[in-house]
C-alpha cells in the first residue's frame, strides 16, 4: 500500500512538471509542422510567467493565466515579424527573442520589486477532484487530481491533433512544413498560415509558463522557465512531430524532472545536483538516439522566399 | 476537333520579373474541345504564361477570360472557379502526405474538417471518372513518376475544371507512359473539355495536339492547326532563324584497330542497394575507344545503377570493373550532384579532381582553366567569378560538360545531358559529345529521349529491372526491351 501511495505521488509529480513543458511542447510542435524552429518559446515561456504572476494578483490567478498566453503570444509575434514578414533566420531571431524575453521580465521586476516590494504569493488554482475518477488508485491521485489547466492541457492535445489532421487548415500547415511551393500552387499562402502557427505556439508557450505561476508555485523569480522552452524543442523531436509523440515525450521529461522527489522520498544516496541535471542530460541522449532519422517536416527552418 | 467557342484567351500578357521581361504582349487562344500545345525555348515564357493563367503569377497588364468570363481576381481558386487547373511540373505535392490529403489540400476553406475516409471516397471517385486506378491512402513519397502525375491530375480534376493546362507533362515519363497520358488527355478533349500542354518537343505537339502555338521571347509567333503546319516550320518559329540541325546522323569510322580498343570493360558486375535490392544483375560489357554506347530504359530500372559503375562512382558489389584513372561524369540532377548554385564558376571548376588535391589549391592555374572552359565551349556568362546559378540551364550544363571533358578523359559518362534544355542548347550538347568520341573516348549516354538516344548512339543497351541487354538501332525494338517485352 505504501508503494503505491509512493508511486502515486511520483506520477503526480511526474504529471505537475510534464504540464507547462506540454503546453509548451504542442506550441513548438504546432510552429514546426510549420516549418519554423522557434527557439523564441524560452522568452514566451518567461514572459508567459512574469504577466500571469503580475495579473494573477490584481484580478486572480483565471485572468492571469489568460495574461500568459497573451504575453506569449506577444513574443510569438515579434518573432513572426523578423521570421515571415522580414525572412530573418530563424535560429538568430530566436535567440534573440529569448534573450528578450528574459531581459525584458528580470528589468520588469527589478521595476516592480524597487516601487512596491517582492510581490507576495498569489492564489493559485488547486487540484480539482473528479467524483469518482480521481478515487481510481495510482492513476486517479497521479492524473485527475491536478490543477484545472492541466485537464486542460489533457483536451489539447486531442484537439490539436483534429486541426492538424482532420482540417483543410492543418492539411496546409503542413503542406507549408513539407513543401511550401505545394501549398502556394494549392492557393494558400505560407506567411499568413506560418504566423498564425507562431502566434498560437507562442500563446501556448505563455500558458506553459504562467502554470508554472498560477497552478503551481504561486511565486515569480527571475529565469523560472530555466530551459524548459529548448527542453520543449527536444520533446517535439522525440515525440517525432506528432501530438501523440509529443504528449509521451512531455511526460517522460516530467518523469525524469519528478526522480527528485522519488530519491528524497526514498533517500537514495544521489547527489541532488546530478538529479537535477537528468532533464537535460536526457536531452542530449534523445537527440542522439535520433540521429539519422528523417521523420522532421522535410522543410523545416528554411526561409521562404516569398512572401 | 470541335470548334465551340474560346475556352481560354489571354490577350496581350506583359510580366517582368526584375530586370527581365518574361511576358511581352504574348497572347493564347485556345478552342474549346482542342488540345493545344504550347512550345518555345527555355525561358520564352511558357511557364509564366501557364502561371498567369493558373492565378499564380499576377501579370502587369493584358486581359484574361476563361470561358468568355474575363477573370480579375488573380489566385488559384479565382481561376479554378472560372474552371481552370493547372498541372504543374514540380513541386505540387507533399510527398510526406497521402494522395488524398494531397488532393484535400486544395479545397478551399481553411476550417473545413478533412475526413480521411470521404476524401478517400472522392480521390476514388475522380480516378474512376478519369478511368485512373490509384489508392488513395497512399503516401505520395511512395508512388512512381507516372503515379505522381496522375496524382496532379485528379487534384486538377477535383474541382471538374472545362480547361486543364500541363507543364511539361512528359519530361519525366517514358515513351509508353507518355503515350497512356496523351491517349487520357485525347479522351479527355472528346468529352468536351480543352487541354493546353507544354512541351519541348516537336514532335510530342505535332503528332499529339491539334493547334500549337509557339512563343519566342515572351511574345506569339506562331499559332497554327497541325494539319497546316510541319515540324521544320514549327522549329523555325521557336529559334526564330534558319533551323539548325536537330539530330546529327551518326558519323563513325568502324572497322579501324583502334576504334575497337575496350575502354571500360565489366566482367560480372553487380549492385545491390543498401536496402538489399538488387539494382544490376551480373553483366559483362565493353565499352570501346571511339564508339557511343546509348543506355536506354524507364525509370527504377538498372541505368542509374549502370552509369555509376561504368563512371567510377560507385564500385560493383561483386565482379571486376576495369575502368581508366579519369573519366569525366554528367549526372543527371544537374543541381544536386554537379554544381553547386551559389558557388562560383572557379569554385564548380575546382571540385572536379578536389578529392586527389593535397596542399594549396592554384587558384590563378584555376581561373585560367574556367576562363578557358568558358571560351572552349561558348558558355555564356558575365565572368569566371559568376555564380552559377546565375546561368541558364543549357549554359550551365555546357560548363559542367566542359569541366568533364577539360582533361581529355579517355571515358565520358553523360545521364540525361539535355534533359530540360532547349533545342539549339541540346543541339550544343550533343554536338560537344559526338566531338567526344571522334577525339577517341569512350562515350556512354543515357537518356529518357529515345529520338535523341538514337541519334547520338553507336550501340544500344536496354535497361529493364535489373538487367541489361544488347538490341540493334531500332526504336521499335528498343520500346518494346524497355517494357519487358520481347
Amino acid at each position: 500500500m505504501a508503494e503505491m501511495v509512493l508511486v502515486g505521488n511520483f506520477l503526480e509529480a511526474a504529471v505537475r512538471s510534464a504540464t507547462p513543458l506540454g503546453f509548451a511542447a504542442l506550441g513548438a510542435l504546432i510552429a514546426e509542422r510549420a516549418g519554423v524552429v522557434n527557439i523564441g518559446i524560452e522568452g514566451s515561456l518567461v514572459c508567459g510567467a512574469f504577466a500571469s504572476f503580475v495579473v494573477a494578483g490584481l484580478l486572480g490567478p483565471e485572468v492571469g493565466f489568460l495574461a500568459g498566453g497573451l504575453a506569449g503570444m506577444s513574443l510569438g509575434l515579434v518573432f513572426a515579424v523578423f521570421v515571415v514578414a522580414l525572412r530573418a533566420q530563424q535560429i538568430i531571431v530566436g535567440a534573440a527573442v529569448s534573450m528578450l524575453g528574459l531581459g525584458l521580465t528580470a528589468s520588469l521586476h527589478r521595476i516592480a520589486v524597487s516601487s512596491t516590494g517582492p510581490g507576495a504569493p498569489i492564489s493559485t488554482f488547486l487540484p480539482l477532484q473528479v467524483p469518482v475518477l480521481s478515487g481510481i488508485p495510482v492513476f486517479g491521485q497521479a492524473f485527475i487530481s491536478q490543477p484545472v489547466t492541466t485537464y486542460l492541457l489533457y483536451a489539447l492535445f486531442p484537439l490539436v491533433g483534429w486541426g492538424l489532421y482532420r482540417t483543410v487548415g492543418g492539411i496546409a500547415l503542413r503542406a507549408v512544413g513539407e513543401q511550401p511551393s505545394a501549398a502556394v500552387s494549392a492557393g494558400h499562402s505560407p506567411a499568413r498560415i506560418q504566423c498564425a502557427a507562431l502566434l498560437a505556439c507562442g500563446f501556448l508557450s505563455g500558458l506553459g509558463g504562467a502554470t508554472l505561476v498560477v497552478a503551481q508555485t504561486g511565486i515569480y523569480s527571475d529565469g523560472m522557465s530555466a530551459g524548459r522552452g529548448y527542453i520543449a524543442m527536444a520533446i517535439v523531436a522525440l515525440g517525432r512531430w506528432t501530438p501523440r509523440g509529443v504528449a509521451a515525450g512531455a511526460l517522460i521529461f516530467g518523469g525524469v524532472s519528478a526522480l527528485q522527489f522519488l530519491t528524497q522520498a526514498v533517500n537514495w544516496r544521489v547527489p541532488y545536483t546530478i538529479v537535477l541535471a537528468t532533464p537535460y542530460l536526457l536531452t542530449l541522449v534523445a537527440m542522439a538516439a535520433l540521429r539519422g532519422t528523417r521523420v522532421a517536416p522535410a522543410a523545416l527552418g528554411q526561409t521562404l522566399n516569398r512572401p | 476537333m470541335t470548334a465551340g467557342g474560346v475556352a481560354l484567351d489571354l490577350r496581350g500578357i506583359h510580366k517582368r520579373f526584375g530586370d527581365t521581361i518574361a511576358l511581352d504582349g504574348a497572347s493564347l487562344s485556345v478552342a474549346s474541345g482542342t488540345l493545344h500545345a504550347l512550345l518555345g525555348e527555355n525561358g520564352a515564357g511558357k511557364t509564366t504564361l501557364l502561371d498567369v493563367a493558373a492565378g499564380l503569377t499576377r501579370p502587369d497588364g493584358g486581359a484574361l477570360t476563361i470561358n468568355a468570363q474575363p477573370v480579375r481576381g488573380h489566385t488559384p481558386a479565382d481561376a479554378r472557379s472560372a474552371g481552370l487547373s493547372a498541372v504543374h511540373q514540380h513541386f505540387s505535392l507533399v510527398p510526406a502526405m497521402t494522395v488524398a490529403e494531397n488532393v484535400a489540400l486544395s479545397s478551399p476553406g481553411l476550417f473545413r474538417t478533412f475526413s480521411a475516409s470521404d476524401a478517400a471516397e472522392r480521390v476514388r471517385a475522380i480516378a474512376t471518372a478519369a478511368g485512373f486506378r490509384i489508392d488513395p491512402s497512399a503516401l505520395v513519397a511512395n508512388l512512381p513518376v507516372a503515379a505522381q502525375q496522375r496524382v496532379e491530375i485528379i487534384k486538377a480534376l477535383a474541382s471538374d475544371p472545362a480547361v486543364l493546362m500541363l507543364d511539361e507533362p512528359t519530361a519525366a515519363l517514358s515513351p509508353s507512359e507518355a503515350a497512356d497520358l496523351f491517349v487520357w488527355l485525347r479522351a479527355f478533349v472528346d468529352r468536351g473539355r480543352t487541354v493546353v500542354f507544354i512541351t519541348h518537343r516537336i514532335r510530342e505537339a505535332m503528332q499529339n495536339a491539334d493547334v500549337v502555338t509557339v512563343l519566342r521571347s515572351g511574345r506569339t509567333v506562331m499559332t497554327s492547326a497541325v494539319r497546316d503546319t510541319d515540324e521544320s516550320s514549327v522549329l523555325t518559329a521557336i529559334l526564330g532563324e534558319a533551323p539548325i540541325r536537330l539530330h546529327g546522323t551518326p558519323t563513325r569510322n568502324l572497322g579501324s584497330a583502334a576504334a575497337m580498343t575496350p575502354v571500360l570493360v565489366l566482367r560480372n558486375s553487380t549492385v545491390i542497394d543498401a536496402g538489399g535490392v538488387t539494382r544490376l544483375s551480373p553483366l559483362s560489357l565493353a565499352v570501346h575507344a571511339g564508339e557511343v554506347l546509348g543506355v536506354a530504359g524507364i525509370d527504377g530500372g538498372a541505368q542509374h545503377a549502370l552509369l555509376r559503375v561504368l563512371a567510377g562512382r560507385r564500385r560493383p558489389d561483386s565482379g571486376t570493373a576495369e575502368l581508366p584513372t579519369t573519366i569525366g561524369f554528367v549526372p543527371e540532377d544537374r543541381l544536386h550532384d554537379s554544381i553547386i548554385a551559389e558557388l562560383s564558376l572557379v569554385e564548380n571548376l575546382a571540385l572536379r579532381g578536389a578529392g586527389k588535391r593535397h596542399g594549396r589549391i592554384r587558384w590563378s592555374d584555376l581561373t585560367n582553366a574556367t576562363r578557358q572552359a568558358i571560351r572552349g565551349f561558348g558558355v555564356q556568362a558575365r565572368d569566371e567569378y559568376a555564380p552559377a546559378s546565375s546561368l541558364s540551364g543549357g549554359n550551365q550544363q555546357k560548363f559542367v560538360l566542359a569541366r568533364e571533358l577539360a582533361d581529355s578523359p579517355a571515358a565520358f559518362v553523360a545521364e540525361n545531358p539535355t534533359r530540360g534544355l532547349d533545342v539549339r542548347a541540346a543541339s550544343d550538347v550533343l554536338e560537344r559529345i559526338r566531338s567526344a568520341r571522334d577525339r577517341g573516348a569512350a562515350v556512354v549516354v543515357y537518356s529518357s529521349d529515345l529520338d535523341e538516344l538514337l541519334s547520338i548512339a553507336d550501340r544500344i543497351v536496354v535497361c529493364f529491372g535489373s538487367s541489361v541487354h544488347e538490341t540493334p538501332l531500332d526504336a521499335a525494338v528498343i520500346g518494346r526491351a524497355m517494357v519487358g517485352a520481347r
